[in-house]
């Protein structure tokens, strides 16, 4: 298992580097810079050329990039182009929004998808299979800035319940963010829960028709006991697997989604940086989202292994 | 130049613009609220925080390198300038007390305000200010360009400065104080480079803290030089990305004030309890220009063609829902140095007869517009279904805001269409774009005789002189159709009834030091 974990270490290196490149490559290629940008509509060549040089834009593309990732490596992600904030500092700013936002949205999935997809494969090709597969395939259709939207509509501009966006730290009000919490959690943990909810059918109808399924019956053990104890047991590697990759999806920022709750999150980060070609900034969220990724496959990879004694990690 | 999130929707021009007449009238407090009134003290109820909901994200608050409106939202309200303007947009004194030209208008001497404290409880001098001009002129910095006659500042003892000008500039006053950009700013915190992440003035309120995403606060001023301002204890700029959300915000009270209205909500936010909007004519402008570095567009005949060929009540109405005023050169009616210059009518006839005589045929245009300001985008397709009529074919190239800024910088295209802030000088509103050569000539246009006239006004100190001398360089300008103006939008805005003390502003600066929340 350690060596497992020790080259897929080695391997997420190199994930990461291939992608610190091409993201590097891809955000000079696109059209217009940092002192562009901020130069705006007064762009004028002479103060530019000052600028580019200043903040090193006018050195070869690869020198610049071994410079980036010399500094990387050290810890130092640079500064933003626009508020000389440390990048470093700007994304861990924006984390507790996102953290705090994947997991409550993952939370309300998995306490949606788990029972529902339960259900459905329990009682499955009846009318209550169908009713549930219809309601997932509607989650799955609807784009979750619609259902945001609707929900500031209605919970928050027509009854009021709750507050329609920005974010409250849980330190400085427990209710106030649980309050913000809520409906963008909803929006996001709704359509990962029609996503999630599909997997889980597919995994206990494929639990349910295993001959230990057939063994636990016959031996007499209760419907539930059946269900829970071992159909869902055995069901969970592929439902994690599943899982995590939501994860990393949501850590890595639902932009559409921050934009319409005003939620400070990092996905937010990287669009604003993206449209005011913050270099620094968009190269340092893009290595987090790849380093994120990389991470949580490993440690679902790992946990499917524990989960599963029959898997060989090699 | 400022960049900033559209403000939309129409509201009652009328009711502002009476408003604003009553405010002009020099009569005493009176019953019916007025837009520039200061409310007489007893009313007044000091303490409370404003929150104000804006749509876009500072850039950075340093004054002299960011370009961001969102930022100078912020900065309007801790910054000082020597002067400022007025709600008519006449120059008024701010950290300067008065001023002198010599005769040969070489020499301007400020006096400055005494007993001025910056935030951090140093005192204002005259040293701040030479060491704020020398920055405004700075190398990098944004707004240097404003101060291009400006051969050098010195000061003249503690409370006194004087610029000396390599020409005579009668535009000095709007050049040293249009917008927050010409702030004066203490030397320690460029020292030591704070001054981008907490700007420290001499304004009403001081900066407290910016949570990046979603907010920047401020906190009141105890060394305010305006005796009894602020009335307020705080003020909270809530950054709300999506404008419908702000506009509920508005409604369900958990914001007092939102920077813009959004078309679709006018209607509603108009009948919504509590809530009140209002607009006044701005000095924004917005147009589309012929890329004269191509071959196809250097015939006037051609040009003029488009300019028969579009209807501005048209375009005015889809991108702004009216409110607006349409407008074929760029000075709004509302200026003292406005002058009505209307040689184009909505006439396609006579846009394909131009078209024929040019030689000109199956033409086709990519118009530049930016996804970033919906209203370039929908006045772009308007725009391209009124040329159809005409025998041209547009493509309207929607790009994201970094790409459009790119794409005219290097004449990319056929046409970009945009907008320009509010300027006070007319030659903030003509110089640099359609002088030969000029700084923001980015369609290349070229008339000497339009020079010459601009050159003139940019010297001549007699005020009537300088505006026949900038209303004939206009005239030609929009003849020979360097720009083809479209309108000048309203700056519409929106507050709970809470909220006392505040009007909108035609240069679209938000000023909170008079604003007082109460029942």
């Amino acid at each position: 298992m350690l060596l497992y974990v020790l080259r897929r270490i080695v391997q997420a290196a190199f994930v990461t580097v291939g992608v610190s490149i091409a993201s590097f490559a891809l955000i000079h290629l696109v059209p217009g810079d940092p002192v562009r940008v901020s130069l705006g509509t007064r762009y004028d060549p002479q103060t530019a050329r000052v600028l580019r040089h200043a903040a090193g834009l006018d050195r070869p593309l690869v020198q610049q990039y071994l410079r980036w990732a010399g500094h990387a490596l050290r810890g130092d992600l640079g500064v933003s182009f626009e508020t000389q904030e440390p990048v470093g500092s700007a994304i861990v700013h924006r984390l507790p929004a996102t953290l705090t936002l994947a997991g409550a949205a993952l939370l309300i999935a998995l306490l949606i998808a788990l029972p529902l997809g339960t259900i459905a494969a329990v009682r499955a090709r009846t009318a209550v299979d169908y009713a549930a597969t219809a309601i997932s395939q509607v989650g799955v259709s609807i784009p979750d800035f619609w259902i945001g939207i609707m929900l500031i509509f209605l919970v928050a501009g027509r009854w009021g319940w709750l507050p329609p966006s920005g974010y409250v730290s849980i330190g400085q009000s427990f209710t106030g963010w649980l309050e913000h919490l809520v409906l963008p959690a909803l929006s996001v943990g709704l359509v990962s829960a029609a996503i999630l909810s599909r997997f889980v059918r597919a995994a206990m109808i494929e639990a349910l028709q295993q001959d230990y399924t057939r063994t636990a019956r016959a031996r007499g053990l209760s419907q539930r006991a059946v269900v829970v104890r071992h159909a869902l047991k055995n069901a969970l590697p592929p439902i994690v697997t599943v899982t995590g990759l939501q994860l990393a999806y949501l850590l890595g920022g639902v932009i559409v989604v921050e934009t319409i709750f005003a939620w400070p999150g990092l996905g937010r980060l990287a669009l604003d940086a993206a449209q005011t070609r913050d270099y620094p900034v968009l190269q340092g969220a893009i290595l987090l989202f790849a380093l994120t990724f990389v991470v949580v496959n490993l440690v679902v990879d790992v946990v499917y292994a524990l989960l599963d004694p029959r898997i060989q990690v090699r | 130049m400022i960049r900033r999130h559209p403000a939309l929707l129409a509201l009652a021009l009328a009711a502002v613009a009476a408003a604003v007449a009553v405010a002009f009238a020099s009569r005493p407090a009176a019953a019916a609220p007025r837009v520039h009134a200061t409310p007489s003290t007893a009313t007044i109820q000091r303490g409370g925080t404003l929150t104000a909901a804006i749509s876009g994200e500072p850039q950075g608050f340093d004054p002299q390198k960011t370009t961001a409106y969102a930022s100078f939202q912020v900065l309007e309200n801790v910054y000082d300038t020597l002067v400022e303007p007025g709600s008519n947009l006449q120059m008024q004194p701010a950290l300067a007390t008065s001023w002198t030209q010599s005769k040969n208008h070489l020499t301007w001497t400020f006096q400055l305000r005494k007993g001025v404290k910056f935030q951090n409880g140093r005192a204002f001098t005259s040293a701040d200010v030479v060491f704020s001009a020398n920055r405004w002129r700075g190398k990098t910095s944004q707004v240097a360009y404003r101060l291009a006659a400006v051969k050098s500042v010195t000061a003249k003892g503690p409370y006194a400065v004087v610029f000396h000008l390599k020409a005579p500039a009668p535009n000095l006053l709007s050049a040293i104080g249009g917008f927050k950009g010409l702030a004066v700013v203490p030397k320690e915190i460029v020292a030591d480079n704070s001054i981008g992440r907490h700007p420290v003035g001499t304004g009403p309120f001081e900066f407290v803290k910016y949570a990046p995403g979603d907010e920047v606060v401020l906190r009141r001023n105890p060394y305010y030089w305006r005796k009894g301002q602020p009335y307020l204890d705080q003020v909270v700029f809530k950054i709300i990305p999506d404008a419908s959300v702000k506009t509920t915000n508005l409604t369900g009270g958990q914001v007092d004030w939102i920077d813009s209205v959004p078309s679709q909500s006018l209607k509603s936010l108009r009948t919504a309890k509590g809530v009140k909007v209002a607009s006044v004519p701005g000095n924004d402008y917005w147009y589309f220009a012929l890329n004269e570095k191509r071959k196809q567009w250097q015939d006037v005949r051609v040009r003029q063609a488009i300019s028969y060929a579009i209807d501005r009540a048209q375009i005015t109405e889809a991108a702004r829902a009216g409110e607006a005023t349409p407008n074929q050169a760029a000075i709004p009616r509302t200026s003292t140095w406005y002058a009505p210059i209307s040689p184009f009518h909505y006439n396609p006839a006579k846009a394909k007869a131009l078209l024929k005589a040019a030689g000109a045929t199956n033409l086709s245009l990519d118009l530049l517009v930016t996804s970033q300001y919906p209203e370039s985008v929908a006045a772009g397709q308007v725009i391209a279904a009124e040329l159809a009529n005409i025998g041209v074919t547009v493509k309207v190239d929607s790009v994201d805001f970094g790409t459009w800024l790119t794409r005219e910088g290097k004449g990319d295209d056929d046409a970009f269409l945009l907008s320009w802030l509010g300027n006070i000088d007319p030659q903030d509103f003509y110089y640099a774009q359609h002088h030969c050569g000029g700084a923001d000539n980015f369609q290349g246009f070229c008339s000497k005789q339009v020079d010459k006239w601009l050159d003139a006004g940019q010297k001549t100190t007699n005020q009537a002189q300088r505006k026949a001398d900038y209303s004939k360089a206009a005239a030609l300008i929009v003849k020979d159709a360097s720009y083809i103006y479209l309108y000048n939008p309203d700056v519409v805005q929106g507050w709970r009834t809470t909220v006392h003390g505040y009007a909108p502003r035609p240069d679209s600066a938000i000023r909170f030091r008079s604003v007082w929340v109460g029942k």
